[in-house]
């Protein structure tokens, strides 16, 4: 909660510390509400029981069903006074009690009476109630009046018609649409609201149709709009449609430029505002477009209105992300900004700078920050942290002094975020920019001396284990991390054995001391820790070869942990032992699309039903029960189920493709919708002449098909072995259909064949390639050498945007991305998007893709290939080629 | 969207909350992320002057009327501008149903009012009024100025 603090403009004349509402309770409230039902209604007590009602919903007390019905009936018997204010306040608590379905009805015919009132006030306001609590049946009795109230001549009522318009447009679209032309017609409206209101009702209305919004823009960007909020959307607008329309125009001339540039103009900041943003953000803006917005709001930077202060800096912050140069004329008023007392516009002025700054202006702009960063909150703080890293990656000849501001904050206080974006932050600049490497690591060793954070205290462990070994002088880290062992919790203490080894492992002239410091662990209090030390030290003291010890200390983990847990769990103790190689590698676990029918009959001998199978182990399993597909040996993949039926359809059917290294196995999941029927001797009739390296080898049908009960049948395919063989199959569910009595449930005797077409399906080369990421790419990508490595350039075409380039390649390969690197920030001219999976035959793959778009929206990419296998890394270049 | 609407008294007790889209589950969120914003940024500040923070997408005006302070919060087409709009027509009708800038009692003693004028103002998350003289004859069932139809 916060601390009281002190008031400015304290009414000593009033009677203070004394709210009118202290001890209200619900319950005496309610009690109060009777007063409602009296034969003589006092208008005024009635006025403040409703104000105490409100007052409870408003400080999120809520009401029983009974309750509320209880309330609203009560207070549809105020509508019998004719006293203007209780009116008002009763179309304000019906509202907030909104009344169900079945109460509406008591308070329909007060209201549509109310709503053909003469006085317009009822009129506007049995508009907003009605809308709030009506529905579709009762919109339709209305509607005349609803038409009628939007070309009020009263701006109230015809405000009111066109919100609820807005909201109606929700829940029912088809009625509101056919408002148009009133709508179209209040656009019109010499009253400001009212062309706003109507204004983004039209444009809802229309908003998937590209021509009728071009129209509408074209037709108001030449017209007066009176309202500056108005205003402010037909800028919105016309920016939609800018952006529609640019890839059609040739001449290069942007149509609508003139009216957002004249907007900057107005005597409104709100619409100057608006117009310099949606400059700002124009697809391919240049430099000329650029410099009148950026004057705009560089006038508002010195602006007295906070306000206008922070959506200046906010807008020019993400201007300087894309075009740095053009933000440089602001940073003499940005700077000015720092001591700013709003600490928002404060944080958005420095991270800009940092954007904008040059190298010579680094060290004095370092000195501006670290008076800053004492009086501002954590997630302030963050923000510039980010700021600084990416600017020591522009600038690493500045490593030295930025790299000491971090570990200067790193020693002051902070909580567990900001810490940790500064350790980020300090391990990302040691990993690419080889000089702070030493420095870096010093600075996390002294961080570690006194972390509170068990968690970063692990990380750093963890990255000293790497990094250290490889430094000049690995011996005077070992202080520091010797000194976990005595003084921290046992989850640092397991970290730091761990830590210790590596270094015993990567460092001959260390193992002998490592030794000396890991035997002492062995009489730690936790098992952890001494189960740790003795693992390293068996390890370390082998006579194994030493590649494998380092492949078991610094080899990656290629198994997702949900899986690994998952299979430890279904392990049962036996004599033979746990074998991590049976662990699935595919990070997304499928859930097999059959689901066994709720309530269905238990099994005759009356056991529980076998649990549903819900992993890739379960289709191991599965297919593995089937003897035709037992001798196809591994599972290598199953893909997600694909539906080959449109959704409720009298059969569903989708197919899960089972790879093997020399088959392919379709599982077809079926479900009867149709209780009239029973379907028998169910199979799929696959005809695979697009797909010619595939040979049918075995069908298996499915015995019955009853209604809602789903069953599957397979089809099986060889195909020549590790070859990634692509290919079209057409299906077509063939069955026996028998009729089923609904009241007894059985069946006829006789059935009759029947046939049911089903959608294509295609196995495509993603099908043969796990999903499997790594944790760190940069270092697998080093670790994998370039040996197997093929790069090459592609044109891809003209494209919507990168990021449907970039999406388009992924789901072609059928790779993982990694490091978040499948999102493309908007408006971005290149990427980078790194990928890494299994192929068939179990070869790792790693991907390196570049993406560049030019003005037409032309997309190039890079692809560069690392795998175990050149044959694989060719097939990868064959994948992208063909595709 | 206008997200919400948030009214509390300098010790952060809420007088007044209304939600437009934020699912319940968040509002506790809300609640407690505003009057810490408010704790950490309004000591000592003016009367009406504006603050403006933005937190992901959705942005956030606040300010200290009397003895009240005051929050909205907005996301799309309601930024930081259009939130400074509607923070003026929601001081501006709060100090004509008050009389004056509200003391909380003041505030609470006109609680009725100040709930019609929001109802005037914001209804369902837009914003539908936005001058103090119509939303006075309007929460009293007048009809709005003649020269303005």
């Amino acid at each position: 909660m916060a601390q009281p603090f002190l008031k400015k403009d304290d009414d000593h004349d009033d009677e203070v510390d004394y709210s009118p509402f202290l001890g209200i309770e619900k319950g005496a409230v309610l009690q109060e509400a009777r007063v409602f039902n009296d034969p003589q209604l006092d208008p005024r007590r009635c006025s403040q029981v409703i104000t105490k009602l409100l007052y409870l919903l408003n400080q999120g007390e809520t009401f029983t069903k009974v309750e509320a019905t209880e309330v609203f009936f009560a207070v549809t018997k105020l509508f019998q006074s004719r006293d203007l204010g209780l009116r008002r306040m009763v179309y304000v608590i019906i509202k907030e009690l909104s009344p169900s379905a079945d109460e509406v009805i008591i308070v329909t015919s007060s209201l549509m009476k109310d709503m053909t009132s003469k006085t317009d006030m009822y009129r506007a306001n049995a508009i907003r109630v009605l809308c709030q609590i009506t529905d579709g049946t009762l919109l339709t009795q209305i509607e005349r009046y609803l038409k009628q109230a939007i070309v009020d001549k009263n701006p109230v009522v015809a405000s009111a018609a066109l919100v609820s318009g807005i909201h109606l447009l929700q829940t029912n679209p088809e009625i509101v649409k056919r408002w148009s032309n009133e709508v179209q017609e209040a656009v019109q409206s010499r009253a400001a609201l009212v062309q706003f209101h109507a204004l983004a009702l039209l444009h809802q209305i229309r908003q998937n149709d590209r021509l009728a919004v071009n129209k509408l823009v074209s037709s108001l960007t030449r017209g007066s709009v009176r309202s500056p909020l108005a205003q402010c959307l037909l800028i919105r607008y016309t920016s939609q449609v800018i952006r529609e329309s640019a890839s059609n125009t040739q001449t290069g001339d942007r149509p609508f430029y003139d009216f957002l540039e004249g907007c900057l103009r107005h005597k409104a900041e709100m619409v100057i505002f608006e117009a310099a943003r949606a400059i700002t953000e124009l697809n391919g803006v240049t430099s000329r477009e650029l410099t009148s917005a950026i004057t705009v709001l560089q006038l508002f930077l010195s602006s007295t209105k906070p306000v206008l202060r922070f959506a200046a800096v906010r807008t020019l912050n993400k201007v300087a992300m894309t075009h740095p140069i053009a933000v440089t004329n602001c940073n003499i008023d940005m700077e000015s900004l720092i001591s700013d007392q709003n600490r928002s516009i404060a944080t958005l002025a420095i991270t800009t700078l940092l954007k904008t700054g040059n190298e010579s202006s680094v060290d004095r702009l370092m000195k501006q920050i670290t008076t800053f960063m004492s009086d501002i909150a954590d997630e302030f703080k963050i923000v510039v942290i980010e700021a600084i890293r990416s600017l020591c990656l522009k600038f690493p000849l500045k490593h030295r002094s930025l790299m000491n501001f971090l570990s200067n904050i790193l020693r002051e206080e902070g909580g567990f975020e900001y810490k940790k974006a500064i350790v980020d932050s300090i391990v990302i600049l040691i990993r690419d920019i080889p000089e702070a490497k030493e420095s870096g690591l010093l600075h996390l060793c002294e961080f570690i001396e006194d972390c509170e954070f068990t968690y970063l205290s692990t990380q750093i462990l963890h990255f000293l284990g790497i990094e250290g070994p490889k430094t000049s002088d690995p011996s005077k880290y070992i202080r520091y991390i010797y000194n976990r062992v005595h003084l921290e919790n046992a989850t640092v203490r397991a970290g730091a054995v761990s830590t210790l080894a590596k270094f015993g492992a990567m460092v001959d002239s260390l193992k002998p001391r490592i030794f000396v410091l890991l035997r002492r662990c062995l009489f730690d209090t936790d098992d952890e820790v001494r189960d740790r030390a003795t693992l390293y030290l068996n390890t370390l003291g082998a006579d194994g070869a030493v590649e494998d010890m380092k492949e078991f200390l610094f080899g990656s983990l290629d198994i997702p942990l949900v899986n690994l847990e998952r299979s430890l769990k279904n392990y049962e103790p036996s004599e033979e032992s746990f074998d991590i190689n049976s662990v699935p590698k595919e990070v997304k676990i499928q859930a097999l699309a059959e689901k066994k029918a709720p309530g269905k009959k238990p099994t005759g001998l009356g056991g529980p039903p076998p649990a549903p199978p819900s992993t890739i182990d379960a289709y191991e399993k599965l297919l593995s029960s089937i003897p035709e597909f037992a001798n196809f040996g591994k599972l290598f993949k199953s893909s997600a189920p694909v539906e080959l039926t449109e959704a409720e359809t009298e059969y569903a059917v989708n197919v899960v493709k089972h790879i093997f290294d020399g088959h392919v196995v379709f599982q077809y999941n079926c479900t009867n919708t149709i209780p009239e029927q029973l379907l028998e001797n169910v199979t799929v009739i696959v005809d695979a002449s697009e797909a010619e390296e595939f040979a049918e080898v075995a069908s298996k049908p499915l015995r019955s098909l009853p209604y809602d009960s789903p069953g599957q049948t397979f089809v099986a395919f060889e195909k020549p072995e590790g070859v990634p063989a692509v290919g079209k199959f057409s299906n077509m569910l063939r069955f026996i259909v028998k009729e089923v009595d609904p009241s007894t449930g059985e069946a006829e005797d006789d059935g009759v064949e029947d046939e049911y077409q089903l959608e294509e399906l295609e196995v495509v080369a993603a099908d043969y390639m796990l999903k499997v990421g790594v944790s760190n790419f940069r270092n697998a990508w080093e670790s994998m050498g370039p040996d197997c490595e093929r790069v090459d350039e592609y044109d891809l075409g003209p494209r919507e945007n990168l990021a449907e380039a970039v999406n388009a390649v992924i789901n072609l390969l059928g790779m993982q991305p990694c490091e978040g690197t499948e999102v493309v920030p908007s408006n971005s001219r290149s990427h980078t998007c790194l990928l890494s999976g299994v192929y068939i035959g179990n070869v790792k793959v790693l991907v390196r893709l570049q993406f560049g778009i030019d003005g037409p929206k032309d997309v190039a990419m890079k692809l560069a290939v690392r795998s175990e296998d050149e044959a694989v890394s060719d097939a990868i270049h064959e994948i992208v080629a063909s595709g | 969207m206008l997200l919400a609407i948030l009214i509390s008294n300098f010790a952060g007790n809420i007088l007044l909350e209304r939600f437009n889209g934020v699912p319940s589950e968040e509002r506790l969120h809300w609640r407690t992320f505003l009057v810490k914003l408010g704790a950490d940024n309004l000591k000592g500040a003016r009367n009406e002057e504006l603050f403006v923070s933005s937190q992901k997408s959705v942005y956030i005006v606040y300010t200290v009327l009397g003895g009240v302070c005051i929050y909205i919060v907005g996301k799309d087409e309601y930024d930081e501008l259009a939130l400074t709009e509607v923070m003026f027509v929601i001081t501006s009708s709060i100090k004509d149903a008050c009389g004056k800038s509200p003391s909380e009692r003041l505030f609470l003693d006109k609680y009725g009012k100040i709930c019609l004028c929001l109802d005037e103002i914001v209804w369902k998350g837009i914003l539908e009024n936005t001058e103090k003289d119509r939303i006075k004859r309007l929460i009293g069932l007048k009809p709005p100025n003649p020269t303005e139809i």
